[in-house]
């Protein structure tokens, strides 16, 4: 989603912007997908890369995806195939970035996920730790279609970027007491579950697929100022019928040119 | 979470096996959700565990607790209408209280009154539920004050995580009690999984809880995993209309 206002903008301008948004969002009553989301996305823009996500440790000592650039289901499966071997995994354990500038040299490290990636054209992988203190809550995931090393600049802007979504996903009550992230990590989770349940529940109602389900989800979210996993779950439980979701009732048709 | 100082070194592997062991200890003839609970006591330093069922938003049951201050805990929430317990099952999110006699007065009043005479000195509910469907909550005290580490809350939540399976299984009848005690079934669901689940929901109408029991029910019938046949459906390879019976 290339936001057209910002193109043709110096990158400094567009970072600049980027964490202006970030932190006009970390207000209040802030929607954590939401802003997820729109970090992965500029991600994507400001490093070039085909696509950029977030995995969360699931504190049994494992990573579940949590936000993605955008929802497709193959993008989505690369994510997760990560929850037992990859760059990811790897970058979470260590607490370390794992910087890929070429997936084919590498097949050996993680044979289930490079010949996966590679067929979804990704050529280079690079994972950074997203670190409270001595923890490590998760990692950023970003995907390149070119080989090539990450230069010391873009390493600089996706740490930053990686570090917000930390301080997002656990909100600043979280730095004073430890039991409180295990309170934001699992609620973080479990939204995403619903999220998914909604997806599902919007591409059969819709006859659309899941990245257009995702894609309605967050226009009537925005249309309605409300966050995403909220609508999410009064869907799935039968309190928002999915018919308010369809353009042009509520939230508008013009939203529904974004994707 | 990983941390240079204490977790890294058990693996998920790690956590699921002592899991399993500790449940093999037990007879398979004992009810599941006992055994779920008595890991749970050996496994960790609690003193206590217990299960609860809620239907409904009013309507809510200990299926086990494995001491009597485990159960009287329970119970004085049920009936209070607050604790940690009950916020766990109402914000659909764990609720850990490391330090009972600091913190729970303020958050909890009558709660806290209400057990002062009991000792115990840390809580821990998690709730028991897989997005939007909310099965219940496990809970569990200790005597002393003092927070999970990071190992032994990967237990704790892969222990809750088999507490779910013991529900399902009990509810629906359809062989997960074979599970509990095989313990296959320690991994997560993906993505699939949810999203069949949500397309079930629209599709037959059914509330949430139901659309995911009879995807289970279907597959077991089947003699296929529950996340091949998510895929298939959500690939649109495995007609709606095959579930319905």
């Amino acid at each position: 989603m290339n936001d057209p206002a910002l193109s043709g903008v110096p990158r400094e301008l567009r970072l600049l912007q980027a964490f202006v948004d970030a932190a006009d969002t970390l207000v209040d009553d802030y929607d954590v997908t939401e802003m997820l989301h729109q970090l992965a996305v500029r991600c994507v823009e400001l490093l070039d890369a085909g696509a950029a996500g977030f995995m969360l440790s699931d504190q049994r000592g494992s990573l579940q995806v949590l936000a993605s650039s955008d929802e497709r289901t193959q993008l989505l499966e690369l994510f997760q195939l990560q929850a037992d071997e990859g760059p990811c995994l790897d970058s979470f354990r260590t607490g370390q970035p794992v910087l890929v500038s070429d997936l084919s040299e590498s097949e050996q490290r993680w044979p289930q996920f490079v010949p996966e990636a590679m067929r979804e054209n990704y050529r280079a992988v690079h994972a950074l730790p997203m670190r409270l203190r001595q923890q490590t809550i998760g990692a950023l995931n970003l995907f390149g279609h070119q080989p090539g090393p990450i230069n010391e600049q873009d390493l600089l802007v996706a740490g930053a970027l990686a570090d917000v979504a930390t301080i997002g996903i656990l909100q600043e009550r979280a730095i004073h007491r430890g039991e409180v992230v295990t309170e934001q990590l699992q609620d973080a989770l479990n939204n995403r579950i619903t999220i998914e349940q909604a997806k599902g529940l919007l591409s059969h109602a819709h006859g659309v697929d899941m990245n257009q389900a995702w894609e309605q989800l967050r226009t009537y979210s925005r249309g309605n100022r409300t966050r995403v996993s909220d609508v999410a779950y009064r869907l799935v439980t039968g309190e928002l019928p999915p018919v308010a979701l369809l353009p042009g009732r509520g939230a508008g048709p013009e939203h529904a040119k974004l994707s | 979470m990983s941390e240079p100082d204490e977790g890294m070194g058990r693996s998920d592997d790690d956590v699921r096996a002592a899991v399993v062991s500790a449940l093999r200890r037990e007879s398979p003839d004992i009810d599941p959700l006992v055994r779920v609970c008595r890991a749970c006591v050996a496994l960790l330093p609690v003193d206590g565990a217990s299960v609860s069922v809620m239907s409904g938003s009013q309507h809510r049951e200990t299926l086990h607790a494995s001491d009597a201050v485990m159960a009287r805990l329970d119970s004085v929430q049920f009936t209070m209408g607050e604790g940690p317990c009950f916020e766990a099952f109402d914000e659909r999110r764990p609720v850990l209280v490391p330090d009972l006699a600091r913190d729970g007065a303020g958050s909890w009043p009558a709660f806290a009154s209400e057990i002062a005479d009991q000792q115990v000195g840390a809580v821990f509910a998690f709730p028991i539920q897989s997005g939007a469907i909310t099965i219940g909550a496990m809970d569990m005290y200790r005597r002393e004050p003092g927070l999970l580490n990071a190992g032994e809350l990967a237990t704790a939540l892969r222990v809750v995580d088999l507490a779910a399976v013991a529900i399902v299984g009990a509810s629906s009848g359809d062989g997960t009690d074979a599970d509990v005690r095989d313990l296959a079934p320690l991994r997560r669901d993906r993505a699939e999984v949810h999203q069949a689940t949500g397309m079930l929901i629209s599709h037959l109408g059914v509330p949430p809880e139901l659309a995911l029991a009879r995807l289970r029910g279907y597959a077991f019938g089947t003699g296929r995993l529950v996340e091949d046949v998510a895929r298939e459906i959500v690939s649109r390879r495995l007609r709606l209309e095959s579930i319905d019976i």
